[in-house]
């Protein structure tokens, strides 16, 4: 195995390692914040893809232009969601918790049948746009064009996340929110609100990611699953609710399974995913950064 | 004003309700033969099921209506020997799920009373119906699975009508040979990638042996996870392998990430020789454009066969009418596959499940019967069809084109196939 095929695997698992943070981040983010877990994350992400594709047809727009309405749209959504849906659930009398499960995890199967009842099973992909299959080639070592603009837009997205949430009112408040969600009232914080808003950012970072994997990745209904299962590992070993965590848990997953499907064999390649992530909750429960 | 909503809906249901009560004793006279379809219909495969329901479902219109077409059963309308009886399709969804294809077939059998089952395109789901099958005596066409382990199971009620992997593989170093032996062009080393379900697997298996026998030396075997976010590593690990021909066995999502991170990776071996599904599926070919260009797959079907067999001109028509789209190898296998089955029903005379049996049997049908380049259908004691005899076809100028047997070939072998 020559030098330059081991630093290929590494360079491609950093970069899908970033990838796989970016569409984790608002996973963690909604986490954090009001302890629900998103099963129907995988199909925020379909739609956000579903979105590109179809604005890059009708419009005629590159991905990397989309991206802000993109953004834009998948915020409302976050926030439709919220508010017709998750609130009603943490109304329930009983078993809330429950309920939640149940309620995003139903909201997973429906958007995946509406998506295939309106854009039909057919596998899409982005076919022309700036960086369309096209590669740099340093040293022997190739990086594709898309997946490196995909890991720079996730380390802007990390660092926007960061200073919206370190720097501002709205983050202080978001914060407070997640430490204490009964207390924030008594100061005159309105927690639907911050659960509103921290729902649409949720929504704008996995649309985000949408669009960025839309510019290489093929699109069909069910394509959110194949992201979905990789985004709760890598927010589980990272820890719950935290974004360092979920950034390089990202990283460390892309790089044990590039490695792992080189050095082993490419079909086993998750059980190097999930023997680190075991071997993480065995060390250390609330994962690396977790902050419960 | 909820609760005048809610009589109003009730009213409606029972309307409904009623309709279809009112309107079931006609269908369900004994005028029809009910034949139960298993296909992917949601999940990762669902295009095949869809296309594959409307290829069936043109196969049941060219049943019961009449056709001026030299196919079976095409020029009656119903099956004359059971009184101008109609062909019923049910349909089930089995998801790619090996547990999900059993419970629907017996669902189909048990409550639907199918006469026969047809399906399934995943092999490993093929292989679970085909226990079913045989548990509770239903005759089932398999159309487009391609394991070879499927007919080598000693199922008693499972008939296939296409040819399997390891003839296709078969095909595919007959025809190294060839190129060898008229165009001098020596194919020393080949690289395998194949998913890892049942049809990855046993295709693998078949063209090691086969590379193995003929003193081709296989320089990677990569056995990969279907679905995968990435195929970087497996790309990477083909490209150090550096074979002559690499020999894909995937579905159609992984086969498009695999041109694609090739592309990127800028690994070009001189030829691809596919084991067809997914890179012949027409979501493929638009997936990844010009890159497809030169590729070259084990085939059954190819449009320009109108030329030799004209029924495939007029059924192409019939499908595109419904679908908008070109039949494909699949889609032509999935049509004819009914048709066979319906005609031994027919010759049966009956939709006993014994005399069914018999007749799919005692099936001997021409080749020119057929919308496939066959020399017909005639099944073995294993029940497999021994004279679907496979080309080889190349993706040229945005088309397939026979290639091999170099006798029928409507084109010549574009090698090496080319790349940037």
């Amino acid at each position: 195995m020559s030098v330059e095929s081991v630093a290929q695997v590494i360079a491609s698992g950093l970069l899908m390692g970033l990838i796989y943070a970016l569409i984790a981040a608002g996973l963690s983010l909604i986490f954090g914040l009001m302890d629900i877990v998103n099963f129907a994350h995988g199909e925020f992400l379909m739609t956000a893809m579903y979105l590109t594709f179809g604005l890059n047809l009708l419009l005629t727009l590159d991905p990397l232009a989309l991206l802000p309405v993109v953004a834009a749209l998948m915020f409302l959504l976050g926030v439709v969601i919220y508010r017709t849906v998750i609130r009603r659930a943490m109304q329930a009398r009983t078993s809330v918790w429950m309920a939640q499960i149940f309620v995003t995890f139903g909201l997973a199967i429906m958007m995946r049948g509406l998506a295939q009842l309106i854009f039909t099973p057919e596998y899409r992909s982005i076919r022309h746009h700036w960086l369309s299959d096209r590669s740099v080639d340093l040293l022997g070592v190739y990086l594709s064009l898309p997946q490196l603009a995909a890991a720079g837009v996730c380390l802007l997205g990390f660092l926007g996340l960061y200073l919206l949430i370190a720097r501002t009112d709205f983050g202080r408040a978001l914060e407070a929110t997640r430490e204490d969600k009964e207390a924030v009232a008594l100061v005159g914080i309105n927690r639907d609100l911050i659960f509103a808003l921290g729902w649409g950012i949720g929504g704008a970072a996995v649309g985000i990611a949408g669009v960025m994997l839309a510019s290489f990745y093929y699109i069909y209904p069910g394509v959110g699953a194949n992201f979905a299962l990789v985004a709760f590992i890598t927010v589980a070993l990272g820890g719950f609710g935290s974004l360092g965590g979920a950034l390089l848990g990202g990283i460390i997953i892309g790089l044990v399974e590039a490695i792992t499907a080189m050095l082993v064999e490419p079909s086993l390649k998750s059980i190097g995913i999930y023997a680190v992530y075991m071997l993480v909750v065995l060390l250390r429960p609330r994962g690396l950064f977790g902050y419960l | 004003m909820m609760r005048k909503l809610s009589a109003w809906l009730s009213a409606y249901i029972a309307a409904i309700v009623f309709v279809f009560c009112a309107a079931a004793p006609a269908s369900a006279a004994e005028t029809e033969v009910v034949i139960g379809a298993i296909y992917p219909l949601s999940g990762q495969a669902a295009q095949v099921g869809v296309d594959a329901r409307v290829a069936m479902e043109t196969a049941v219109d060219i049943i019961n209506n009449s056709y001026d077409l030299d196919l079976p059963l095409a020029r009656t309308a119903g099956l004359p020997n059971l009184g101008g009886a109609k062909i019923r399709l049910v349909w089930a969804d089995h998801q790619a799920d090996p547990q999900k294809g059993r419970a629907e077939a017996e669902r189909l059998i048990t409550q639907d009373k199918v006469a026969a089952l047809v399906g399934t395109y995943y092999s490993s789901v093929a292989a679970v119906v085909g226990q079913v099958a045989d548990r509770y005596n239903v005759p089932f066409v398999v159309v487009d699975s391609s394991s070879p382990s499927l007919t080598r199971q000693g199922f008693k009620w499972l008939f296939r009508i296409s040819p399997h992997d390891e003839m296709m593989s078969t095909a595919m170093f007959e025809f190294l040979k060839d190129l060898n032996a008229t165009k001098h062009i020596d194919v020393r080393s080949v690289a395998l990638f194949h998913e890892d379900t049942l049809f990855g697997t046993d295709s693998s298996n078949a063209q090691l042996k086969l590379a193995t026998e003929a003193g081709i030396k296989v320089a990677a075997d990569v056995k990969y996870r279907a679905n995968s976010p990435s195929l970087t590593s497996e790309v990477e690990t083909l490209k150090v392998a550096n074979a002559d021909v690499l020999m894909p066995t995937s579905y159609v999502n992984d086969a498009i990430l695999l041109v694609k991170t090739m592309s990127e990776l800028g690994y070009h071996p001189q030829a691809i020789i596919a084991q067809d599904a997914g890179y012949t599926e027409p979501s493929f070919l638009s997936a990844v454009g010009e890159m497809a260009n030169g590729i070259i797959s084990r085939g059954s079907f190819s449009l320009d066969l109108a030329s030799k067999r004209p029924a495939v001109k007029i059924v192409n028509e019939m499908y595109k009418k419904r679908s908008g789209k070109d039949l494909t190898e699949n889609t032509a296998k999935e049509l004819m596959g009914l048709l066979v089955l319906a005609d031994a029903i027919d010759r049966a005379g009956s939709t006993k499940n014994e005399a069914i049996r018999a007749a799919l049997e005692k099936t001997d049908l021409p080749g020119d019967k057929t919308i496939l380049p066959w020399r017909g259908v005639k099944f073995d004691a294993t029940g497999q069809n021994i004279l679907a005899t496979p080309i080889m076809v190349q993706f040229i100028d945005g088309q397939w084109r026979t290639i091999w047997p170099f006798g029928v070939a409507s084109h010549d072998v574009v090698w090496p196939m080319g790349g940037k």
